[in-house]
């Protein structure tokens, strides 16, 4: 029986916001399986983010536990961290995050390179990662001679390169067009799906969280399952 | 290392041309700076080694006089009696040529062969003239074809005022022409005729076994040394030490101000990447391999701009290179050079200095790099807020460094070194309260500015919301314009100090002197009745005379200023503390001296100490009348009265007539007189009246500080490089919050003058920040670094126009640094800007 | 290498030949020459004053003072010395100068040791400018010195030679033997053709020798027999001579020989080649290239340069042909003017009993 690629357990997580503390997650519980994919659905400011920040390893819980590939995170030290970012964690941002000074092509080869991947492999891979987000031909671009959706889809390339065991995605199609988003969206699911890798998408769209396997909402600090489904 | 986070980071630099070259060329000038300071230093160090080494020849040992030279008898002696064949007898004297000093060196070719090997080209005609024939020389090639003259031509010179065509009989090319650069040789003969010194050596070289030097010292006349060659040589460069050190310190405020200028640029190269840097940290890029990433960029521009620097010091130690020698020249003795000692070490040094000041500069910001947490959310607001928070301990932190270099200062004793490094210490203090005094100033203004219009408030708000970089750039213009005002202050009380001197010290009317023609002193007599004849007319007073000559004192050759003074003219000296009571007939007995403030502060000496001086009559043990102000060498002189010279020395001579005359009498008639009245002596004179005199000196002054004032000027080259990169920074990074004022309807015009505006501004906050820091350095420098260097005390000045010229001096900086941003922000398109992030 | 193109420099210039290679130059043309402007020149017969005559003569160019001679020790170690003080007058007008070193003459002096044992030559050289009281001469009373070497004559006739060199020290006193011997036409010696190509040369040929020798710290007591010559001239050799090989020999019977060969640079004897025979009373014939065959026998080469080193010297009033022959082959004088002057024997050729001994000086070979 494989690991879960992520558990939450009773994580909490608050802020201090002028003179009062903001409770952002209250006790949460949260477990993807392995290939699974999970949307969370939340208005702004609900804590999505702050979630993702938290499994990333990037923020730390108050308290609480977080799994990832079976291994808790919590206790890790930054440069651990890191490297777990590094090798199991893929990223996908609203705003691409791209590296201005790289080509789509660098782009892309950057987590194998910090991976230590061979070159050759490297090569290929990077290749079959164009050509699965359909920009073989714009492997030499820079990111600003390519468009919103372009970009998307190289930072999706970017984030799966390596068959991390978990992509995150914060709101990945907030700055496309409708036509876009559709694309990007279908592009990550089917290639999390293929790399195995299980994917959380954080989004505020209802629209954008069906493309998952299981929607969940997150209100006033906690994760719930049921409801949203139901009502739609 | 990262292979694609390494192409990234070149990448950037190449995007950012601007940045990148900047700083490169500000690294380029801090390193040529010193760079070149060093290889002047060196080169002219280098050329007295050599041309001593070459003129020295093999000789183990030295001979020398006092200042009557040596009695040639002495020669006859040495290798007749004493049969110590290697011998070799040795004229020296100094010969002027349009402003050029000429060396003239008197040998025995015959004695010659065991020791220096200047020519062996020589064709027979030219060796029988060589030895026969009055006035002939032969002159270093390089110097020949530096004037244009052949073999077989006349140069006309002069020496000891006398006109004198010397006839160029061949050129000396030797192993090492370069080394023979300014020099004449001519047979011993001729250089006793053209000095007028029949009877007189002025060194006796020797090659000595180690059994023979015993016997040698104890038979040798009192007067007379033996030295070491190099002994000699070293004396001679200790002379020049403190000039030389402080020269290298002015070197290293540039290199200091090119590091404020480095650690600004990877600042802001780290705050406009930090998004990038943060999506890196996301991806899984840890702390150490940014912070490699960033160091690399630092020394990749470190490596370039060090390169640059030291082509470009090599250019500028040209023309260093003669200042030193001018100024080594005026005052402290004579030295040709014309070609740069290029020493691995200097470039080493200029290498290690670029490199290692780049890396120390750029690490504090990689190391802010590094930490840079992987939340992208961290904004500009943020971080501005973090930099006002934290700027209290920055404050605090270089209080704290300004107190330390207050106490090093105190602490350090006589080490020039420790003053330096307490003026370094103090302004590296100061420059880290200058964000916070930034911070102060801009909320006063912004509180002041209320009234003013919208874009008054947002440019004056600009400075304080932004102190991440205002505040960097304010502190290194400061540092820079303090650094100018701080030498200038210094410079002007300086001279201000030494005018008063001339003025109190120079209490005759007209001075006449011999024109000297001897390297080792200044040392021509006149003839003996000169004085007499002087006295004897009727415009005239009264009559003093003064004579320098170079004795051997307890601590190795020191000045001796012999003086005869006028009946009422012994208030030409001005003393530190009051002399002792019966100061004067002590004086004119003999057993009482004076010692210029130098010589006191080098050797712990005081009013009322003993002195031991070595006079051809054995060991002199003097009283220390009194401590005299004198500001002619930074040597020190010891004074004693002509009459107390003529015992211990058996020499009468001297070399200067003071004349006061007749109340009433016009100079120029009483000189005239004079003049007159000498016509008799065929001895070429200087009449110079009290003003001339005082003129003189002051050209004198001003020339030895024009290289402090080419310095000076590079080190504001540097600053406003760097005041331009940080501004043009500052202004582009803020191209979107300029696009959004474009795109609400400001004007490209409107925009021009805000940035104008803005940047004026951090000049005029740079320029206030200046003063103080520019009076405190010009107080370390006068009070504690030309102490330690020369023992001069100067009495400081505040010159208005300097302070004016600093203020006016950062805005314009300021101003011209933010004319470009300007021009771009007045063409940036709105849309452009909107479009990203 | 310094000095010795100093020497060369300013002894050609006396010469002026200034297109000649310095390696090639040779004591005979030192002595030859053209441009004699101004100097004094040897054109006839004078008388000799003594002992004025002992001492300088300025006026003309060149002019030495040669001291040759064999000692012993008590103990029966035998050497050769050869003493010679050149003085050189670079130019006829003396200079006028408030400086002392300011002359136109210039002093040279060799001094060799030969250890006859040992078969070891050494040969030292000195040079100074008269002047500043380190070279110079006077004549009354006569005193010639070159720094701390000195030859000196004092008020009893006796010769004083002092000479200190890095490897011996050298003291004798020196009582003449014999008269003196003018050579030549009452000591005017005509060396080639042209008027005025001649020297004043008169010969001490017998001087009773003794004094100390000092070498390597040992102190020896020594005695012997020297010979005096001097000569002075402004110019002698012609162009066409090569160089000369001069003999002065002590004859046990008590005569004293002396002849110098001038060689021609064709190989051939010149005729003008001369010397003297003399007895204890200054009896004196002259002998000439009619009256004396010289051959030489065997050579010695050093550099290049073939040295006779022994001799058939058949004099017409001889009935027998003398050997002579060099007492070890290396007396080669190595200093800035390059030639072999060494100690010599004579032996009868046919008996070969020891006739005497004697110097030999050999210049101007290629």
């Amino acid at each position: 029986m494989p690991q879960p690629a992520v558990t939450l357990t009773n994580l909490s997580r608050s802020y201090r916001e002028g003179y009062r503390d903001h409770r952002v997650l209250d006790h949460a519980e949260l477990r993807i399986e392995r290939g699974e994919s999970v949307a969370l659905l939340g208005r702004s400011g609900s804590g999505k983010s702050t979630l993702l920040n938290l499994i990333a390893g990037i923020d730390r819980p108050d308290k609480g536990e977080i799994r990832i590939d079976g291994e808790s995170i919590t206790r890790l030290e930054e440069p651990a961290l890191t490297l777990l970012r590094r090798r199991r964690i893929g990223f996908v941002y609203q705003f691409f995050n791209l590296i201005p000074t790289l080509t789509t092509r660098e782009n892309i080869a950057l987590p194998l390179e910090l991976n230590h991947c061979a070159k050759a492999m490297m090569t290929d891979k990077v290749q079959q990662m164009l050509e699965a987000v359909d920009l073989s031909r714009r492997g030499d671009a820079y990111p600003e001679q390519l468009s919103g959706g372009e970009q998307q889809r190289v930072a999706i390339a970017r984030a799966l390169v390596h068959r991390p065991a978990l992509l995150l995605a914060d709101e990945p199609t907030g700055n496309l067009d409708q036509a876009a988003g559709k694309n990007v969206l279908g592009l990550m699911t089917t290639l999390a799906r293929e790399e195995q890798s299980s994917l959380l998408l954080v989004t505020h769209s209802l629209a954008v969280a069906r493309y998952a396997d299981r929607i969940l909402t997150l209100e006033e600090g906690r994760l719930s399952e049921s409801g949203m489904e139901a009502a739609w | 290392m990262n292979r694609l986070l390494l192409r990234s980071a070149l990448r950037h630099m190449q995007r950012h041309p601007w940045q990148t070259w900047l700083s490169v060329l500000g690294i380029a000038l801090g390193v040529a700076v010193i760079v070149a300071v060093d290889l002047a230093n060196q080169s002219a160090r280098q050329a007295f080694l050599l041309s001593a080494e070459s003129l020295t020849g093999k000789a183990t040992h030295q001979i020398t006089g006092g200042p009557t030279g040596i009695p040639e008898e002495l020669y006859r002696e040495l290798r007749v009696e004493k049969r110590l064949r290697q011998t070799a007898p040795i004229v020296e004297g100094l010969v002027r040529l349009d402003g050029e000093t000429l060396q003239l060196i008197g040998i025995d070719p015959l004695a010659e062969a065991d020791f220096r090997n200047h020519n062996e080209g020589l064709n027979d005609q030219a060796a029988r003239q060589f030895l026969l024939k009055p006035a002939s020389v032969l002159l270093s090639s390089i110097t020949a074809r530096r004037l244009g003259l052949e073999p077989g031509q006349d140069l006309g010179v002069t020496i000891a005022g006398r006109q004198v065509d010397l006839h160029v009989i061949a050129l000396l090319e030797g192993d090492n022409p370069a080394v023979l650069e300014g020099l004449l040789l001519a047979d011993i003969s001729t250089a006793q005729e053209l000095l007028d010194s029949p009877g007189r050596l002025d060194r006796i070289d020797l090659i000595l076994r180690p059994d023979q030097v015993h016997d040698l010292t104890a038979a040798l006349p009192a007067g007379l040394n033996l030295e070491i060659p190099e002994s000699r040589s070293r004396v001679m460069l200790e002379m020049i030490d403190a000039f030389q050190i402080n020269l290298a310190a002015m070197s290293l405020l540039a290199m200091l101000v090119g590091a404020f200028l480095i650690y600004n640029t990877m600042t802001f190269s780290v705050l406009r990447r930090r998004r990038l840097l943060a999506t890196l940290r996301v991806l899984g890029v840890t702390r150490g391999e940014l912070f490699r990433v960033l160091l690399l960029e630092a020394i990749l521009m470190g490596l370039f701009g060090t390169a640059l620097g030291l082509l470009l010091g090599l250019l500028i130690a040209e023309y260093l290179v003669q200042l030193v020698t001018r100024t080594i020249n005026d005052l402290y003795f004579v030295l040709t050079v014309t070609q740069l000692i290029v020493q691995p070490l200097t470039l080493l040094k200029g290498c290690l200095v670029g490199l290692g000041v780049t890396l120390l500069a750029a690490l504090a910001p990689a190391i802010e790099a590094a930490g840079t947490l992987p939340i992208s959310a961290l904004r500009r607001s943020r971080l501005e807020q973090r930099v006002r928070r934290g700027l209290p301990w920055v404050g605090l932190l270089g209080l704290a460094a300004l107190i330390g270099g207050g106490l090093w200062l105190s602490t350090s004793g006589n080490s020039l070194l420790g003053g330096f490094s307490g003026l370094f210490l103090i302004i590296a203090g100061y420059s880290l309260l200058v964000p916070l005094g930034v911070a102060l100033l801009s909320r006063l203004s912004e509180r002041s500015g209320k009234r003013g219009s919208l874009l008054l408030r947002f440019a004056l708000r600009g400075i304080g919301a932004n102190l991440s970089r205002t505040g960097l750039s304010v502190a290194s213009l400061s540092v820079a314009v303090a650094a100018t005002l701080g030498v200038s202050i210094m410079i002007v009380s300086f001279r201000s100090t030494v005018a008063d001197w001339l003025a109190y010290t120079l209490t005759s009317d007209i001075y006449v002197s011999a024109i000297s023609s001897r390297a080792s002193s200044s040392d021509t007599t006149l003839l003996p009745e000169t004085r007499g004849l002087i006295q004897s007319l009727p415009e005239v007073a009264e009559t003093s005379t003064g004579r320098r000559v170079t004795i051997r004192g307890p601590q190795g050759p020191v000045d001796l200023l012999v003086l005869d003074f006028a009946s009422n003219t012994q208030q030409g000296f001005r003393f530190l503390e009051p002399p002792l009571p019966e100061l004067w007939t002590g004086y004119q007995r003999g057993d009482q001296v004076l010692i210029s403030e130098p010589y006191a502060y080098r050797y712990g000496l005081g009013t009322g100490d003993r002195l031991t001086l070595d006079t051809l009559q054995g060991s002199l043990n003097l009283t220390i009348g009194g401590v005299f102000y004198d500001y002619g060498s930074d040597r020190g002189l010891i004074s004693l009265s002509a009459s107390a010279y003529a015992r211990y020395w058996g020499d009468t001579g001297y070399a200067s007539v003071g004349v006061i005359l007749q109340p009433g009498i016009e100079p120029s008639a009483a000189m005239a007189a004079i003049r007159k009245a000498l016509t008799a002596s065929d001895q070429q004179l200087h009449f110079r009246s009290n003003r001339e005199l005082r003129d003189y000196s002051m050209a004198i002054f001003d020339r030895t500080f024009a290289i402090t004032q080419v310095l000076r000027l590079l080190a504001i080259g540097v600053a406003f490089i760097g005041v331009l990169s940080a501004l043009m920074a500052l202004q582009l990074e803020r191209s979107r919050e300029q696009a959004l004022l474009r795109a609400t309807g400001v004007t490209p015009g409107q925009l021009i003058r805000l940035t104008l505006l803005q940047t004026g501004l951090v000049g005029c906050y740079a320029g206030l920040f200046a003063l103080p820091l520019g009076w405190l350095m010009s107080e370390v420098l006068i009070e504690v670094i030309n102490r330690r260097a020369f023992g001069w005390s100067i009495t400081s000045q505040l010159p208005l126009d300097a302070v004016f010229e600093a203020l006016l001096l950062a805005v314009f900086a300021a101003l011209l640094a933010g004319l470009y941003p300007a021009w771009r922000m007045g063409r940036v398109s709105p849309a452009l800007a909107l479009r990203e992030e | 290498m310094y000095r010795l193109a100093w020497l060369l420099l300013l002894l050609l210039s006396a010469c002026d030949t200034s297109d000649t290679e310095p390696e090639s130059w040779q004591v005979a043309e030192a002595l030859g020459g053209v441009d004699d402007a101004g100097f004094a020149r040897a054109t006839a017969p004078r008388v000799f004053h003594f002992p004025r005559d002992h001492g300088p003569h300025p006026a003309f160019r060149n002019e030495w003072w040669y001291l040759t001679g064999h000692l012993q020790t008590p103990d029966g170690r035998a050497y050769g010395y050869q003493v010679t003080l050149f003085r050189i007058a670079m130019q006829a007008d003396p200079i006028i100068s408030p400086s002392a070193w300011r002359s136109n003459q210039i002093w040279m002096g060799h001094a060799a040791l030969s250890d006859l044992q040992a078969e070891r030559h050494v040969a030292f050289e000195r040079f100074a400018r008269q002047g500043a009281g380190l070279a110079g001469g006077q004549s009354a009373p006569l005193r010639i010195w070159l720094e701390d070497w000195q030859l000196q004559l004092d008020a009893e006739a006796r010769w004083q030679l002092r000479i200190a060199t890095e490897a011996f020290n050298l003291d004798l006193e020196l009582i003449a033997e014999s008269p003196i011997i003018l050579q030549g036409d009452q000591g005017l010696s005509q060396k080639s053709d042209a008027a005025g190509n001649a020297s004043y040369y008169y010969s001490i040929p017998r001087l009773a020798s003794q004094g100390t020798l000092r070498q390597a710290g040992e102190a020896m007591q020594v005695a012997g027999l020297s010979w005096l010559d001097r000569e002075w001239s402004t110019s002698a050799l012609g162009p066409e001579q090569a160089g000369w090989d001069w003999f002065s020999l002590h004859l046990q019977d008590g005569r004293n020989l002396m002849y110098y060969q001038l060689r021609q640079k064709d190989g051939s004897i010149d005729p003008l080649s001369a010397g003297s025979v003399s007895n204890r009373a200054g009896m004196q014939q002259i002998l000439n290239a009619e009256r004396i065959q010289l051959t030489p026998l065997a050579y010695w080469e050093s550099d290049g340069k073939h040295y006779p080193v022994e001799w058939r010297m058949k004099l017409r009033d001889e009935p027998q042909p003398w050997r002579i022959k060099a007492l070890f082959t290396d007396q080669e004088m190595r200093l800035s003017v390059r030639y072999w002057e060494g100690a010599i024997e004579v032996r009868e050729e046919s008996s070969k009993r020891l006739l005497g001994k004697g110097y030999l000086e050999m210049t101007g070979y290629e």
